[in-house]
């Protein structure tokens, strides 16, 4: 099985965001969303998003290490406080089930939401917040290379003229975003977007085994997480 | 344009850039601001409201219809539903449904002033983030904060700024006046930038 055709389907992908964020939220025992975060380690496996695990398993190996050491050796932070330690770290499991929902081809998901009858604002909507961190990060790069030809990354520079480099950074950032968003609804209306009738698309998928299985064995244990750790 | 015309798909996805951006910026400034607990308790929200004020007046202007502002702070609200304060989004909402009544008016959308006041009103209400989990739900927020490993004089000297009435009128007063000042620099980069390409 290639690696686009392990990932799962958007239902399932919004089914383990949705308890991810009832178990993380709503359970008795904090200290017992690793359990969490090792199903979406499982998850994220199961996807073979090689990548992302192995980032998020450094992001989280070093937070626990944090926490481990503030609990139990006394450690006091110099910079980020002990609150946001555990903060991140109480939240690394939403943080992957985001991504992993983030990270779903947008064309499968429009057509997902387009199948169960969501308005079309929700849905362009939803995909322009999908697709906002790539295509900013494409956009900033471009923008500081463009600065930084024009001699303006320097730290003199910045710190003699902060006004000036927050308005060099915003103006053009802004008028891409204003550029960005009239493309996109020129073709969103080449494609049909206010036609009235049903919508159909070329990425719909028919849900498989494994989707229903994962999502089936990813619910019931939040469930069993929850009823064995107490509800809030 | 007027701004009880129908919403068009460009609206909606102008408003919805821009909105994500406003909360990417807002979430990213209060990551920086953590490293340091005085920044973060005391300045981080003012800061916060005068490098957005710029964003929200161009995304105000531009779209020029009655329910930019509150579909910003819904999604906003969304955000911190997500990150597990459920009372912002309902928190957040009001704010908005207040930003909307002060951009009533058919004329408001071009009035910078009536823009400013919004801003103005929404950075002092933008406190709420950070007040409202300390003082309404101040039982989970110590026992989360002791779960982390805290001691009890370290979690009261941490939040000594939002219970001394000092330091509470200060932070309101600062982050006013941020939001204020952030609303007269958008304002006249909209003059300068914004309004000379023709595109507000």
């Amino acid at each position: 099985m290639g690696k686009q055709d392990a990932g799962f389907a958007a239902p399932v992908r919004l089914c383990v965001f949705a308890a991810t964020l009832l178990g993380v939220f709503l359970t008795g025992g904090t200290e017992r969303t690793w359990i969490i975060a090792a199903m979406l380690f499982l998850i994220l496996m199961a996807q073979k998003a090689w990548k992302q695990c192995a980032g998020f398993a450094v992001f989280y190996g070093i937070l626990s290490l944090l926490l481990y050491l503030i609990r139990f050796h006394g450690l006091r932070m110099a910079v980020f406080s002990e609150f946001h330690v555990f903060l991140f770290w109480w939240m690394t499991p939403v943080f992957m089930a985001a991504w992993n929902l983030v990270s779903t081809p947008p064309g499968e998901l429009s057509a997902f939401f387009a199948r169960v009858h969501a308005p079309t604002g929700a849905i362009l909507g939803m995909l322009v917040i999908f697709r906002f961190f790539p295509t900013m990060r494409a956009e900033l790069r471009g923008l500081r290379e463009s600065m930084h030809n024009r001699g303006l990354t320097g730290p003199a520079q910045v710190l003699r003229h902060p006004g000036n480099t927050f308005e060099y950074i915003l103006v053009p950032m802004l008028l891409r975003c204003l550029q960005i968003s009239d493309q996109l609804a020129v073709s969103a209306a080449a494609r049909g977007i206010d036609t009235p009738g049903p919508r159909h698309s070329y990425y719909e998928r028919k849900l498989r085994a494994r989707d229903i299985l994962a999502a089936a064995l990813y619910a019931g244990g939040i469930l069993a997480f929850l009823l064995t750790g107490g509800i809030k | 344009m007027k701004p009880n015309a129908k919403w068009s798909a460009k609206d909606v996805i102008t408003t919805v850039l821009l909105s994500v951006l406003l909360i990417v910026i807002q979430l990213l400034i209060n990551m920086i601001c953590m490293a340091n607990h005085f920044v973060s308790m005391v300045l981080s929200v003012g800061i916060t409201c005068l490098v957005c004020a710029p964003i929200y007046f161009l995304m105000v202007r531009r779209v020029h219809k009655r329910f930019v502002s509150l579909l910003y702070m819904t999604l906003l609200g969304v955000v911190f539903l997500i990150m597990g304060d459920w009372f912002l989004l309902p928190y957040f909402i009001v704010v908005g449904f207040v930003c909307e009544a002060i951009l009533w008016k058919t004329d408001a959308y071009d009035n910078p002033w009536r823009i400013t006041a919004a801003w103005t009103v929404y950075s002092g209400l933008y406190q709420g983030v950070n007040l409202l989990p300390i003082l309404a739900f101040w039982e989970a927020f110590t026992s989360n904060a002791l779960a982390s490993g805290m001691s009890q004089e370290y979690i009261d000297s941490y939040l000594s700024y939002y219970t001394q009435p000092g330091w509470l009128a200060f932070i309101l007063i600062f982050t006013v006046a941020c939001g204020f000042v952030g609303s007269l620099i958008g304002s006249r980069m909209m003059k300068k930038h914004f309004g000379k390409a023709g595109i507000l």
